[in-house]
């Protein structure tokens, strides 16, 4: 087993180095290049103007350098081991170093700080989608398993195969257009997370002189139940048929069939001993999930205008930021590299049948 | 085995992560309540230091009155007072101080330290904080004074001294003075400090000189007719401030503001990105008493939510594309509390169709002169703006607007929408319907048909393509769509690579041929990237450019629109009309020849104030 | 042989007493799939509505066109609907045409009609380029022009009377009307007739679903093939291509990809189709590493067979089956992709699709223009939902382990 683990962890490296790769290759060769996103912003200009503007960031970015040498100058700076950055630029020694993910060529800040901003809001949300996810799917899963074959079986998954189908950006337009317009119901807010006074307002409900405060923590609540119903409803129809199929399997076997002859009640063989067996798949697919979620529902964040890593991207991929590029997919080829080994492990531990030796 | 996971685990640990979660929560807001302690603390403390100042003077024996001290700071100096329209509006019966001023940008500012700072809206909020030596009359058009009280011009325009005004501090105290103007010409010059375009523009002038505590003069290389427009537009740094900095922590440092002006960030060096702007009356402000309290930037981009916010009055502005407007016009409910204004000005430029002249070496089909002025017959411009910008447009007939200075000849006469005259002309050329087939064809039997590149996100930029795509269609030629994204529209622009181009060019009060149609910015990746050339225009443009006295140049500028008029490099297509929405309660709104009576970009004293009665922040 | 065969020549032995009828023997896998799949009210439904997508798209500029069916003009009759057809029109028609004629003959097998179909599609496609010219531009209110000048005897126009990029220059009024009598689903922002735009998007929604599955089909199937064929190095290094292909972040490449060659329908469909092959060679791969050890893979190997006729006409067959249904899944999802694609903006600009009214929908200043977002959608929903549930049915009926509970 630790050998596995080792071996896919060194198999690692090479698979992240050759998506950073790829996509560096992919930014490069495109039209305007590595300084598109720069000479946009200053366009329409005394032409001097533009090129002393051009040859300043040539220098400071060494945009006009061959590629290959952009490239490792950006590995240089990310991996942990490297050449240390003098004050003056020069080269340093070789050693142990903190990886320095760059600066956004377009917003002039480092990329950390945008990540530390984008990420925590991301990650709410699918901290908070995840187990409402669960939670349905698994209720769901036993209950058409339970009545598998009789109408509300096959109703209930014409009706999750139906959400499934529903277009996410669909429903981000529609809930909005109709919940949360001035025009049919205005039931939600609209944009963001935050109201324009909740920097003001106190972290818990009160009630203040003036009428009901309700707070930082439920005026975020109140923003972000669209967006969550949003992106939650995708998945929870997808687990709720994997639940579905995996307790059918374990019924057929046998030592169901045994407990069953032993006279237990049906409601205990199917809670205590299939839905436990029945886990496996949904807990290796949790572990897939994630990367997906964190690549950021990139649809429904722009619908909501919510800023996570996934508006962060697009942005970043529209305006040719190289820095920015480069470094969203570091993050997010990282996490779902380490998703998938987490997800082998996690059913190598899960299922107790299943070794990799 | 066996994984004796039960679902009382379960339990336990989601109970111990949410508990974790609300420390942690809880953490939070102590620590947000730590920040608002921290800020009154600080406003506490800097109260205090102005008290013991005024003691100071007290003592002195100096008279300090309650009011601004009208006696140094806002007497008329050279050329006017700087402050004329503030004390219009003070003079109104229910002119009142107080409440906030809460505008909304539609962009999310990255950057507020002055020339590293890239973007437009930046400039609003420096506008606010930060002070020139003279600006612009929006009415007059005339230069009023700020920084200095009074100017000479010498050695025909290779010389400006400027006389600063004395009794002037940065809003922490700190005297005002000519080092200050030295440090700023001398810091923006410096290679280290990141500001290439600032730069590029300062680059004419070849020196700023202290002659005194209160006097500088700017020498430049050449004589240039924006030699004052860019000596006296130089927003002016504080040496004591910013000197404190290497080069390298100033192009880091997001947050570094602080200026003369009427209002000031309440901490000059930590405010960062994602941060609310908010700008605080300057109580050491040496004119007019400005009459917000403080003036808020929220940065929310999406129009949904900027419309939402305006509409449930928590920010004062909004700026509407033309569909918005007009449904926004039909809703009684806002009308009542709202003022609109629609708005030709100068400042916003005009859009265009580029025709390129030249490819790869190679004479196109717009290099005949007839062909383009066949285009543009053949666009219907008043249609244009009445269908497309519902209105809300201007047809443009040339570079220059006729409400900024008078550079357009003023005899000159449009070309008409007439298809047939085109029709007409594309003969003449060679190009006509040969074989019945509904295409015109060139002389050598090659289709009528061209790409037409535009910006890819612009919802006005496609349908107005869509609309010269259809009228082309019927008069026989074929238009095919070429969205680009921004970026790559740049790279191709530079390569000259399309074939024709619809795009918008933004103005100044008073416009410069030099960039777009001098035939020296054709090379080098220059603007003239139609490969337009003229050389009478190429003439006539130095001249201009060298001729310091203004009713000259004017019949100079007047004779190159001609020029224009006659070559029709570009199909001039609508100057836009800005379209906003102000809260009701602010009054002494109005319109002036550039705009708003109080524009954004310029740095000028704003003579917006809210009457007692309907004030409603800050109380 | 056939079970007649055998049943027959049982039967023939004379002079014994007849043997008990042998219990039929089951039909192949491919049968039984096929005919429980079909028999499945849920593949009936979503058959029927990819039916009238079908017709849609290869019939569109029979439905709606602003150029008429058929006009007399000076006593004579013209095919202005004819003359302005391209090329892919003919072509869809053709294949539609023969596609129900070959449908219809038993004698040959699948693969028989398939290869009939694409012959049928090799010789029409470059006569159709070389001879169908449709006038290039096009003036879509000439006819009606001509009809309110009187000029017209007689007109029999398309049951909805509007091109897709017809925008309306002679009533400007129309532009962002909600559905009314004359324009059933609505006018969009541009002045287009939603209910045409979305006859004539039917086109893209099947282009895409089918040519982006069969690119990701063909890739995941040739490099999971080989992996689960040749293991050792070739699958090492075949599983870290594949990692790497599933780390990138599609959507950057797409986006640089579109701003690089254009909004290209074909790009699109080619950039979909590299994106989402790896699940399908995983599949392969799992099943070929099953079946390289059975007999009769080593009977194919001894009997030294060409490589590709091993890998594609022995061991493919066996384990094709949850490609099959994967791919009818894919279908679906590569439509959401493109519609979501054409929503951010990446999409095509004259053409229409659902994705980019869609677009249109949400973008529209400020106003919420419900017919913009509910029809086009309706169509990508009910289009997916279709795929879904064949796709379902297909797995149900392909599932070994299922026919013992149902």
């Amino acid at each position: 087993m630790t050998t596995y683990i080792i071996r896919r962890l060194l198999l690692f490296i090479p698979v992240l180095l050759g998506m950073t790769i790829v996509v560096f290759a992919t930014v490069a060769l495109s039209p305007g290049g590595t300084g598109a996103s720069l000479l946009a912003r200053e366009g329409g200009m005394d032409p001097r103007a533009r090129k002393a503007i051009e040859a300043y960031y040539n220098k400071r970015y060494g945009l006009k350098d061959p590629l290959p040498v952009q490239y490792f100058r950006w590995l240089n700076e990310v991996s942990p081991i490297g050449f240390h950055q003098n004050e003056d630029g020069s080269r340093g020694r070789f050693g142990i170093k903190m990886p320095d993910l760059g600066e956004s060529l377009v917003r002039h800040r480092p990329i950390i700080d945008l990540v530390k901003e984008c990420l925590p809001i991301t990650v709410l949300l699918n901290v908070i989608t995840i187990p409402i996810i669960y939670v349905i799917a698994i209720v769901a899963g036993i209950r058409a398993a339970q009545k598998r074959g009789k109408f509300a079986d096959i109703g209930m998954g014409s009706v999750l195969l139906g959400l499934w189908s529903f277009p996410q950006m669909l429903a981000g337009v529609l809930a909005i257009g109709f919940l949360a317009s001035r025009q049919y119901a205005k039931l939600f807010p609209t944009n963001g997370l935050h109201d324009l006074r909740s920097g003001s307002m106190p972290f818990l409900p009160a009630f203040t002189p003036v009428g009901f405060n309700p707070g930082w923590m439920l005026d975020m609540g109140w923003h972000l139940v669209l967006p969550v119903l949003c992106l939650c409803y995708v998945s929870f129809a997808f687990l709720a048929k994997l639940e579905r199929g995996a307790m059918l399997e374990n019924i057929a076997l046998d030592y169901v069939r045994t407990a069953r002859a032993k006279g237990l009640p049906e409601r205990t063989v199917l809670l205590r001993h299939v839905f436990r067996n029945s886990l496996i798949p949904l807990i290796t697919v949790a572990v897939n999930i994630l990367p997906a979620l964190l690549g950021g529902a990139v649809v429904i964040e722009s619908i909501f205008g919510i800023d996570g890593m996934g508006k962060l991207t697009v942005d970043a991929a529209l305006m040719h930021d190289r820095e920015l590029v480069l470094s969203d997919a570091l993050v997010l080829g990282f996490v779902g590299i380490v998703a998938y080994l987490v997800a082998d492990i996690a059913y190598v531990l899960a299922d107790p049948r299943v070794s990799y030796d | 085995m066996g994984n004796r996971f039960g679902v009382k685990d379960f339990f336990v640990m989601t109970l111990l992560v949410v508990l974790v979660i609300s420390v942690w929560l809880s953490m939070k807001q102590r620590d947000r309540e730590w920040e608002v302690m921290q800020s009154i603390h600080n406003q506490g403390d800097s109260q205090s230091h102005e008290l013991a100042q005024i003691r100071r003077l007290l003592a002195q024996g100096i008279q300090v009155t309650g009011m601004s001290p009208t006696t140094q700071g806002s007497e008329a100096s050279q050329a006017g007072d700087p402050f004329k329209y503030v004390k219009q509006a003070e003079a109104m019966p229910d002119y009142a101080t107080g409440d906030w001023f809460i505008d909304n940008l539609q962009t999310k500012v990255g950057v507020l330290t002055p020339l590293v700072s890239t973007d437009l809206y930046a400039t609003v909020v420096q506008g606010r904080v930060l002070e020139s030596l003279a600006f612009l009359d929006p009415n007059t058009l005339e230069y009023l004074p700020q920084l200095a009280t009074s100017w000479q011009m010498a050695n025909n325009g290779m010389e400006y001294t400027f006389q600063l005004r004395r009794g002037v501090t940065f809003s922490d105290g700190e005297p005002f003075g000519a080092d200050d103007v030295v440090f700023t010409f001398n810091w923006t010059m410096n290679p280290k400090v990141q500001a290439p375009r600032d730069r590029a523009y300062l680059e004419k002038i070849k020196s700023v000189e202290k002659k005194g505590d209160y006097e500088v003069v700017f020498h430049f290389k050449e004589p240039y007719f924006q030699s004052f427009d860019l000596a006296s537009g130089m927003n002016i740094l504080a040496r004591h401030f910013y000197s404190k900095y290497t080069p390298e922590q100033y192009n880091q440092n997001p947050g570094l503001l602080i200026g003369t002006g009427p209002y000031r960030l309440s901490d000059p060096s930590s405010w960062r990105p994602g941060q609310r702007i908010e700008l605080f009356r300057n109580d050491q402000y040496w004119g007019e008493t400005p009459s917000f309290d403080r003036i808020i930037y929220e940065q929310v981009e999406t129009e949904t939510a900027s419309l939402t916010m305006f509409r449930n009055g928590e920010s004062d502005t909004f700026s509407a594309q033309p569909e918005q407007y007009r449904m926004l016009l039909k809703d009684q409910d806002l009308i009542k509390h709202t003022q609109h204004f629609e708005l030709s000005s100068p400042l916003s430029g005009y859009i265009y169709v580029g025709w390129n002249q030249s490819r790869n070496g190679k004479p196109t089909l717009f290099s005949d002169k007839r062909v383009r002025r066949a285009m543009t017959m053949l666009t219907d411009r008043q249609r244009i703006c009445d269908e497309v910008m519902l209105g809300y447009a201007t047809p443009a007939d040339g570079p220059f607007d006729p409400l900024g200075k008078p550079q357009r000849a003023p005899d000159l006469k449009p070309w008409p929408f007439d298809p047939s005259a085109a029709k007409a002309l594309l003969k003449e050329a060679g190009f006509e319907d040969r074989n019945g087939s509904g295409v015109l064809q060139s002389p050598d039997g090659h289709p009528f048909e061209f790409k037409l590149t535009y910006p890819a996100k612009g919802e006005t930029y496609e349908r107005v393509v869509l609309f010269i795509k259809d009228s082309f269609a019927q008069a026989g030629i074929k238009v095919d769509l070429d969205p680009t994204d921004f970026p790559i529209m740049i790279d191709r622009i530079n390569k000259r690579d399309f074939e024709a181009i619809s795009l918008g060019w933004s103005a100044e009060p008073e416009d410069d041929l030099y960039q777009a149609f001098d035939s020296s910015q054709i090379k080098d990746e220059g603007d003239d990237f139609i490969s337009y050339a003229n050389p009478e225009l190429d003439k006539l443009i130095e001249e201009a450019r060298s001729t310091v006295d203004e009713p000259k140049r004017m019949k100079l500028w007047q004779q190159c629109s001609r020029i224009i008029h006659e070559d029709q490099p570009y199909t001039f297509l609508y100057r836009n009309k800005s379209l906003s929405f102000m809260a009701g309660r602010i009054k002494d709104v109005s319109t002036s020849k550039l705009g708003l009576n109080a524009i954004q970009r310029y740095n000028m004293p704003i003579p917006w104030f809210v009457p007692k009665a309907s004030q409603k922040w800050g109380k | 042989m056939t079970n007649a065969a055998m049943a027959g020549s049982l039967a023939a032995m004379p002079g014994e007493a007849p043997r008990p009828e042998p219990a039929p023997s089951p039909r192949g896998l491919a049968r039984r799939a096929v005919d429980d799949t079909l028999a499945s009210w849920r593949t009936k439904t979503g058959l029927a509505w990819i039916a009238i997508v079908a017709f849609c798209a290869v019939f569109a500029p029979f439905l709606a066109n602003s150029y008429p069916l058929a006009v007399k003009m000076n006593g004579n009759w013209s095919s202005p609907a004819i003359k302005h057809l391209t090329p892919v029109d003919w072509t869809l028609l053709v294949v539609a045409f023969c596609g129900v004629i070959t449908l219809g003959l038993s004698r040959l097998t699948f693969f028989r009609k398939l290869l009939v179909l694409l012959l049928i599609l090799a010789v029409e496609l470059p006569l159709a380029f070389l001879f169908v010219h449709p006038p290039i531009v096009d003036v879509f209110q000439e006819y009606r022009d001509l009809q309110r000048q009187g000029r017209l005897q007689a007109v029999i126009g398309c049951p909805i009377p509007y091109s897709p990029t017809d925008r309306l220059r002679d009533h400007p009024d129309a532009r962002l009307t909600p559905p009314s009598r004359e324009h059933l689903f609505g006018v969009d922002m541009n002045g287009s007739d939603v209910l045409s735009a979305m006859i004539h998007a039917c086109r893209i929604a099947m282009a895409i679903g089918f040519i982006s599955t069969g690119i990701a089909v063909v890739i995941g199937v040739v490099i999971g093939g080989l992996m689960g064929y040749f293991v050792g190095w070739v699958d090492l290094f075949g599983m870290r291509f594949i990692e790497v292909f599933e780390a990138i972040p599609t959507l950057i490449l797409l986006i640089t990809f579109v701003a690089f060659f254009g909004h290209n329908l074909y790009l699109m469909m080619a950039i979909i189709g590299l994106t989402g092959w790896t699940g399908n060679a995983r599949f392969i791969r799992a099943e070929y590493l099953r079946l390289r050890n059975q007999d009769f893979v080593q009977a194919t190997i001894a009997a030294g067979l060409p490589l590709r006729s091993i890998l594609f006409r022995h061991m493919l067959p066996n384990g094709v089956s949850p490609v099959i249904v994967s791919a009818t899944f894919g279908i679906a999802s590569a439509i959401l992709f493109e519609s979501t694609l054409s929503f951010l903006g990446l999409g095509l600009i004259d053409e229409p699709s659902w994705g980019q009214m869609l677009n249109q929908a949400a973008g529209v200043s400020g106003t919420f223009t419900w017919w913009m977002a509910v029809f086009p959608g309706l169509g990508i929903f009910l289009t997916v939902f279709a795929y879904n549930l064949i796709g379902e049915a297909l797995r149900d009926a392909l599932d070994p382990r299922l026919h013992g509970i149902e």
